[in-house]
C-alpha cells in the first residue's frame, strides 16, 4: 500500500533515541559539527542526549539554528554532517537528522522558550521575503535587540517551507510552530505585501537602518514549448496547492508525467503517488550516474512506485502528448498523459528591487552586499548552496554583517551629533 | 542557555557548583586539574598523597570493565593504589593550583600508616594551602594492611587517625568511607568522634568483575594471576545511595554533611545524591571514560531540574528525599495497580508478553494476528515488569484496585510518577 500524503515517518522514542545516540562515537573535534553549514553543532547535542540532557540539547540546536525542527526533517544530511560522520568507518553514519527531530519535538512538547528578544537598541531593519533565510535574519536581529519588519508577498510566511516541501517530509504544523516562535520573539510580518509593487524599496530604506532582500527563487521556470498548454502545471504551483489543501484536492489525474530530475521532481512524483495517482512517470534530463536528486529522495520516489526514465529531454508537445529524445542514444518516446508537471527549476523575480540577478538565479558576485550600502541580499539569491540549512547560514552571516554596519555607523553618528 | 546559581556551602567552604573530581587519576597533577577547572569543575579531591616511606608500586595492566549488551563501562574495576608522583611534587601542585585558581576548591586526600604519618601529612597539606582534607580510609587494594579499607572497617583505628589529623590541621576534615562493610554508621560516628567534620562516600567496592576464562583467573591478569579489587562507575550508584540514606537515617546524623561519590555520570545521578543529603558530588569513572567535558551537561541539566522544581538554591533540595524513604514494612501493601497498554503506541514487539510469561505471572495474552497484548487482571499481580521492558513506553500505570478485604479508596493512592512517563 502506498503511504498517505499527510503521514510523516515515525520518529524516535526515548529508548530508541538513546540507542542511536549510544552509537555515536562522541568524537573529539567532531567532523559532523564541522560539516554543518549552519553550525548547529550535532556532536554537542548528541552528547547531551547521551547524557540524558535533552533540554540542553534543545538549547544547543535552537541557539544555533532558528529553524532547528525544520532542518531536522529536510536537511540533506547525506551531503553535510552525515557525510562527515566517523561512524561510517564502522558501519553507517549516525542518524543526526533523526536525533535532532527527537530533540526539537521534545522542545515543543516541553514548551521550552529558549531564545529571548534582546533589549531594544533603537534600530530597525526590514526583510523582504519570509522564507528560511528571512526568518533566520529576523531571529538573529531580534535577539540582538533590533526591531524587525518582514514583508511577504504571500498569504502565509515560510516561503518554500510552507509552499513547497511536501507534508509527508515537513508537516505544516511544524513550520507554523517555528514561525510562531519567531513572531513571539517580536517579528512583525506584513502579509500579502509585494515589495516593488505594494510598497517600494525607497520607502523601506527611508524607514529602516538596513533592508535585506531574501526573495528566493519563488517562480517556476517553464520551457517555451509548454507555454499556454492547459495540461501543464508547474511543480511548485502544484506542490503549493496540495500542501495548502493538506492533500485534499479533487482534480487529480489518472496518470501523470513529471519532467525533471532534481529533488523538486522527486517531491512532485512521490506526492502524486501518495495521492493515489496510479501511473506516474518521471522523465529526467540527467542519467543516473549524474543524477541531481539526493539519494534519499530518489530512494523514496522509487519506493513510492514511480517509473523513472533517465537521460531524456522533451523535444515536442502536442496537447497531452509529449515526445522525448535520449540525450546520447538514438531513441525517442512519446507519452500521452492526463497531466504534465514541469519541474525544470525555479527563477527569481526581483522586479523593482534594484538588484541584478544572473542566469544562475543569484547575484553575480559572492557575499551579501549590494551597490547600496543599506541594502543586503541573502538566501537562495546569494551565492552558495540552495538549501534550507544554507539559507540559515546565510541568514546568520548577513545579520552579523548588517549589525556591524549599523553599529559602526551608529557609533560614527554618536561621535558627530552626540544626540540620541 | 539557562543560568542558575549552583553554588553550595559545605563545611564552611563556598563551592561555585557541587561537582568535584574525586581522588583518583583524574586529579593527578597540576595540568589535569587546571584543565578540569577551565571546563567548569568547582574543585578537586587531589589524588591521595601517602607518606614518604610508603613506596607505591603498581601493576600493569590495572583496569577492567563490566559491559552489558552494547554498553561499555557499566562498571569499572581498578587495581591502583595512591599517588605515584613524589610527595614534593604533589605538595607543589596543590600550592600552585590554589595560587592560580583561588576560587576553586582544593581538597587534599591523604593516607598514612600510623598516627605520626597522618598528623604530618595533615600539616604538610595545610601548609600547601589546601582548603580541606579528605582522609582516605577506604582504598580496598593497598599492598599494606595498615592502610585503606582495612583501616576504614575498624572504628577504633578510624577514630585514632581522625584525631591525629585533627591535631595536624585546623582545616575542615572529610573521612572517606569504604562500602565494604555491612553498616557504615559505626565507622562514620567514630570519625566524627575523632574530629572529622563530614563524610565522603563511597570508595570502591571489592570485586571481581570478570574472569579470563582461558587463563582461569580474575581480570585484569597480571603475569597470569588476578586479584580482588575496587569496583566503581554506574553499577555502584545504588550501593552509594543506600549507604548515604542509612547515614542520614541514623539518630543524631540527620544533618550529616556528606560528599557523595559513586557512579555519578549525568545530572540525574547528581540530583539523586543531592536529594539524599549529599552537598558536594565527586566523580571519577565517568571522567575516565568521557573526559572532563561531561560536567557541562551535569551543570546545565541540573539547572533545568532546578527550574522545573521551582528552586533557586541547591540547598532547597539537599536531603529532601530522606524522610520519604521508609523501612519496607511501612509501605502500603493494600492495593495493586494494573498496567495500562496503549495500543496506538504499541509496535507489537511482544517483549511484554515474553517477560510476563517467563519472568512474572503469565498475565499477558498475546493476539498473534493483531500482534497486540492484553492484560488478564485475574492473573496480573501489578509488578510492572512489562512496563520496564516495553521499548516504546506503551505501558503505564492504569487502574488501582484494593486487595480483597482491604480498606481504602483507590483514588487516594499515588501511583503516577511524572518522570516515568516516557516522552
Ligand atoms: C519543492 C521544493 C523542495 C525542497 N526541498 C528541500 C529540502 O528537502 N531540503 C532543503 O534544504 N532545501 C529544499 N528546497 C530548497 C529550499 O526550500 C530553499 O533553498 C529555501 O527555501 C531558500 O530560502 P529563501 O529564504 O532564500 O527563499 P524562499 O523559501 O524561496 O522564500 C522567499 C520568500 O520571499 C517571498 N517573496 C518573493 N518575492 C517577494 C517580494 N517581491 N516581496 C515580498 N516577498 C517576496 C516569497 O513569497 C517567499 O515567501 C526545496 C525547494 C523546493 C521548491
Ligand atoms: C583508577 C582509580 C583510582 C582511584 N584512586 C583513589 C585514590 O587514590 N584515593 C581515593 O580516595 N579514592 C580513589 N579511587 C576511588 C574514587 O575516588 C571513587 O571513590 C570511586 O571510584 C567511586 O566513584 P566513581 O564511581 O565516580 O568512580 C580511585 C578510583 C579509580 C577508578
Ligand atoms: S561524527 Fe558521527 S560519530 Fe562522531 S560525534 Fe559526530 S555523529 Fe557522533
Ligand atoms: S504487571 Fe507484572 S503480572 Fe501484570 S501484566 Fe505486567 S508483568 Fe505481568
Ligand atoms: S513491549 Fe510495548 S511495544 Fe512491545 S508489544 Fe508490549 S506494549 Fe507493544
Amino acid at each position: 500500500m502506498t503511504k498517505k500524503y499527510e503521514t510523516e515517518a515515525p520518529g524516535y522514542t526515548m529508548t530508541t533515541v538513546m540507542e542511536e545516540a549510544a552509537r555515536c562515537l562522541l568524537c573529539h573535534d567532531a567532523p559532523c559539527s564541522k560539516a554543518c553549514p549552519a553550525d548547529t553543532d550535532p556532536a554537542r547535542f548528541i552528547r547531551s542526549v547521551r547524557f540524558n540532557n535533552v533540554k540542553g540539547a534543545a538549547e544547543t540546536i535552537r541557539e544555533n539554528n532558528a529553524l532547528g525542527a525544520i532542518c531536522a526533517r529536510v536537511c540533506p544530511t547525506e551531503k553535510y554532517c552525515e557525510l562527515a560522520c566517523s561512524r561510517t568507518g564502522i558501519d553507517c553514519p549516525i542518524d543526526i537528522g533523526g536525533i535532532q527531530r527527537y530533540v526539537t519535538d521534545f522542545e515543543q512538547a516541553a514548551k521550552m522558550d529558549i531564545l529571548k528578544q534582546g533589549k531594544s537598541n533603537g534600530h530597525h531593519i526590514a526583510i523582504v521575503g519570509s522564507g528560511p533565510a528571512g526568518l533566520q535574519v529576523a531571529t538573529t536581529m531580534l535577539t540582538k535587540g533590533y526591531a524587525v519588519d518582514i514583508y511577504e508577498k504571500a498569504e502565509k510566511a515560510g516561503g518554500y517551507l510552507t509552499y513547497g516541501i511536501p507534508e509527508y517530509r515537513l508537516p505544516n504544523d511544524i513550520v507554523e510552530y517555528e514561525i510562531k516562535r519567531i513572531v513571539n520573539l517580536g517579528a512583525n510580518i506584513h502579509y500579502n505585501t509585494t515589495v516593488g509593487k505594494d510598497i517600494m524599496m525607497d520607502e523601506l530604506k527611508a524607514n529602516n537602518d538596513a533592508v535585506v532582500i531574501a526573495v528566493g527563487a519563488s517562480e517556476s521556470k517553464v520551457l517555451p514549448m509548454f507555454a499556454d498548454n492547459e495540461n501543464v502545471e508547474t511543480a511548485v504551483g502544484f506542490l503549493a496547492r496540495v500542501k495548502e489543501a493538506k492533500g485534499n484536492i479533487t482534480d487529480l489525474p489518472e496518470n501523470a508525467v513529471v519532467v525533471g530530475g532534481g529533488d523538486v521532481a522527486m517531491d512532485v512524483a512521490t506526492t502524486l503517488r501518495r495521492l493515489n495517482v496510479k501511473n506516474v512517470t518521471d522523465m529526467a534530463y540527467e542519467e543516473f550516474d549524474e543524477f541531481k536528486a539526493s539519494k534519499k529522495e530518489l530512494k523514496g520516489t522509487r519506493e513510492a512506485g514511480v517509473t523513472i526514465v533517465d537521460g531524456y529531454v522533451p523535444t515536442a508537445v502536442n496537447g497531452n502528448e509529449v515526445t522525448f529524445k535520449h540525450r546520447h542514444i538514438d531513441s525517442e518516446m512519446t507519452i500521452k498523459s492526463d497531466k504534465i508537471i514541469l519541474a525544470v527549476g525555479q527563477r527569481v523575480n526581483a522586479a523593482n528591487l534594484g538588484i541584478t540577478i544572473d542566469k544562475n538565479e543569484e547575484v553575480p558576485y559572492a557575499g551579501y552586499g549590494t551597490a547600496d550600502p543599506k541594502v543586503f541580499v541573502t538566501g537562495d539569491i546569494a551565492q552558495g548552496d540552495k538549501t534550507v540549512v544554507w539559507a540559515v547560514r546565510k541568514g546568520k552571516e548577513v545579520a552579523e554583517q548588517m549589525d556591524k554596519m549599523i553599529m559602526g555607523s551608529a557609533k560614527e553618528a554618536d561621535l558627530v551629533g552626540g544626540n540620541e | 542557555m539557562i543560568k542558575k546559581d549552583l553554588s553550595v556551602d559545605f563545611l564552611g567552604v563556598h563551592f561555585e557548583n557541587p561537582f568535584l573530581l574525586s581522588s583518583s587519576p583524574v586529579g593527578n597533577c597540576y595540568e589535569m586539574c587546571a584543565k578540569a577547572f577551565d571546563e567548569g569543575w568547582a574543585g578537586v579531591a587531589f589524588k591521595t598523597i601517602g607518606p614518604k616511606h610508603f613506596k607505591v608500586d603498581e601493576v600493569s595492566p590495572r583496569f577492567d570493565e563490566l559491559t552489558k549488551e552494547g554498553t561499555p563501562f557499566v562498571g569499572f574495576k581498578n587495581m591502583e593504589q595512591i599517588a605515584e608522583h613524589s610527595l614534593e611534587d604533589n605538595l607543589h601542585d596543590l600550592k600552585k593550583l590554589k595560587e592560580n585558581y583561588p576560587t576553586k576548591i582544593i581538597i587534599a586526600s591523604i593516607m598514612g600508616t600510623n598516627e605520626q604519618d597522618w598528623e604530618e601529612l595533615a600539616q604538610l597539606v595545610t601548609e600547601a594551602k589546601a582548603d580541606m582534607i579528605e582522609m582516605n580510609l577506604s582504598c580496598p587494594q593497598m599492598t599494606s594492611h595498615e592502610m585503606g579499607s582495612d583501616v576504614g572497617t575498624n572504628p577504633e583505628l578510624v577514630k585514632k587517625y581522625c584525631a591525629a589529623v585533627r591535631r595536624g590541621t585546623d582545616l575542615p576534615i572529610l573521612a572517606k568511607m569504604t562500602p565494604n562493610i555491612t553498616d557504615m554508621v559505626p565507622a562514620a560516628k567514630a570519625s566524627l568522634d575523632g574530629g572529622a567534620d563530614g563524610i565522603a562516600t563511597i570508595n570502591t567496592v571489592k570485586s571481581i568483575a570478570n574472569l579470563d576464562i582461558d587463563r582461569k583467573t580474575a581480570l585484569p591478569t597480571v603475569d597470569g594471576k588476578g586479584s580482588i579489587s575496587g569496583f566503581s562507575g554506574k553499577a555502584v550508584k545504588p550501593i552509594a545511595l543506600r549507604f548515604i540514606q542509612q547515614l542520614r537515617e541514623a539518630a543524631g546524623m540527620e544533618q550529616l554533611p556528606i560528599s557523595g561519590i559513586g557512579g555519578i555520570e549525568t545530572w540525574q545521578d547528581a540530583a539523586e545524591f543531592l536529594l539524599l543529603g549529599a552537598t558536594t558530588l565527586q566523580v571519577t569513572t565517568s571522567v575516565m571514560q568521557y573526559g572532563y567535558r561531561i560536567v557541562e551537561d551535569m551543570k546545565n541539566g541540573l539547572m533545568h531540574y532546578m527550574e522545573e522544581q521551582g528552586v533557586d538554591h541547591l540547598s532547597d533540595i539537599i536531603g529532601v528525599a530522606n524522610k520519604s524513604i521508609v523501612p519496607v514494612e511501612s509501605l502500603n501493601r493494600d492495593y495493586k495497580v494494573y498496567p495500562k497498554i496503549d495500543w496506538d503506541k504499541c509496535i507489537g514487539c511482544g517483549r511484554c508478553y515474553i517477560s510476563c510469561f517467563d519472568g512474572a505471572h503469565q498475565a499477558i495474552q498475546w493476539n498473534e494476528e493483531a500482534r497486540r497484548p492484553t492484560v488478564d487482571t485475574d492473573k496480573c499481580v501489578g509488578c510492572h515488569l512489562c512496563n520496564l521492558v516495553c521499548p516504546v513506553g506503551a505501558i503505564s500505570t492504569g487502574e488501582v484496585v484494593m486487595k480483597p478485604g482491604r480498606e481504602g479508596n483507590p483514588e487516594d493512592i499515588k501511583v503516577e510518577s511524572p518522570r516515568l512517563t516516557h516522552f
